[in-house]
């Protein structure tokens, strides 16, 4: 059933994309604010979990595996070490231990001490909160 | 005074379009999502033991993690009694206490003492073998 007047077309009014930009302008600006880039890991690790812990600061960032694996960026093994070392002295940053939560102590207290006799005094064990 | 030249008559200036840039700013918005990490990470200060000592004050604080419980200096002593007994053996609220973890002890029950010690104002933890 018709009740506009024949020859008259209906016209809708093109919608306007400018509310959608500002949306997604907006989501742009919060992704950039919020996130930090960082190099993917070069293995799964799980850190521990922490309730009361400080911000985690920006130095490099060494990977710990439970299965005593080491790795920084691209690196493996003793020249992982070598290379989150030389990081951590270039930036003067403390270096991020990221270990995993079934790693034995004892093994990230070996590593310590390895970190110690290149330079590396001030370490952060990364952890998670709860 | 009349004008040298007959100007045309002035063309109404068209919109430049606003699709490219939309498309750019979907684009950036991807991958910001799939680039980005969320959930900031926390951290816990500890020191590597060994080579560290050129001076330590006050008695041996030495909490030892082992498979049951914890030790301080070799007296098996529960978790929450534990930062009320180091209170006395420290010479300052930021001496270092040495923890030391027994062989197939894993780091999150290390990093849960370390984070008691901390919550109780002991700030300086030494992660010894």
């Amino acid at each position: 059933m018709r009740f506009a007047p024949p020859g008259a077309r209906p016209r809708r009014p093109r919608e306007s994309a400018v509310p959608m930009i500002n949306i997604v302008f907006l989501l742009l600006i919060f992704f950039l604010m919020t996130a930090t880039i960082a190099p993917p890991a070069p293995f799964a690790v799980t850190p521990p979990a922490a309730e009361r812990a400080g911000e985690a600061g920006a130095g490099p960032v060494l990977h710990l595996a439970p299965d005593g694996r080491l790795g920084f960026r691209a690196l493996r093994g003793e020249a992982a070490l070598a290379g989150a070392a030389r990081r951590a002295a270039e930036t003067g940053a403390a270096l991020r231990l990221r270990a995993d939560r079934g790693t034995e102590a004892a093994r990230v207290a070996a590593l310590l001490r390895r970190l110690a006799g290149r330079g590396v005094g001030r370490v952060e064990l990364v952890a998670v909160a709860r | 005074v009349s004008a040298p030249f007959a100007f045309p008559a002035p063309r109404r200036r068209r919109r430049p379009s606003l699709t490219p840039l939309i498309d750019v700013v979907f684009l950036l918005l991807v991958f910001f999502m799939l680039a980005a990490r969320f959930g900031a990470e926390r951290a816990l200060p500890v020191l590597p033991g060994g080579g560290a000592g050129a001076g330590w004050d006050g008695p041996p604080r030495l909490v030892t993690v082992g498979a049951e419980g914890l030790a301080l200096n070799g007296v098996a002593t529960p978790a929450d009694r534990l930062a009320g007994a180091l209170r006395p053996l420290m010479p300052a609220p930021d001496a270092p206490v040495v923890l030391r973890a027994e062989e197939r002890v894993p780091l999150s029950r290390a990093v849960a003492v370390i984070e008691r010690l901390n919550a109780a104002g002991i700030p300086t933890v030494v992660l010894a073998e």
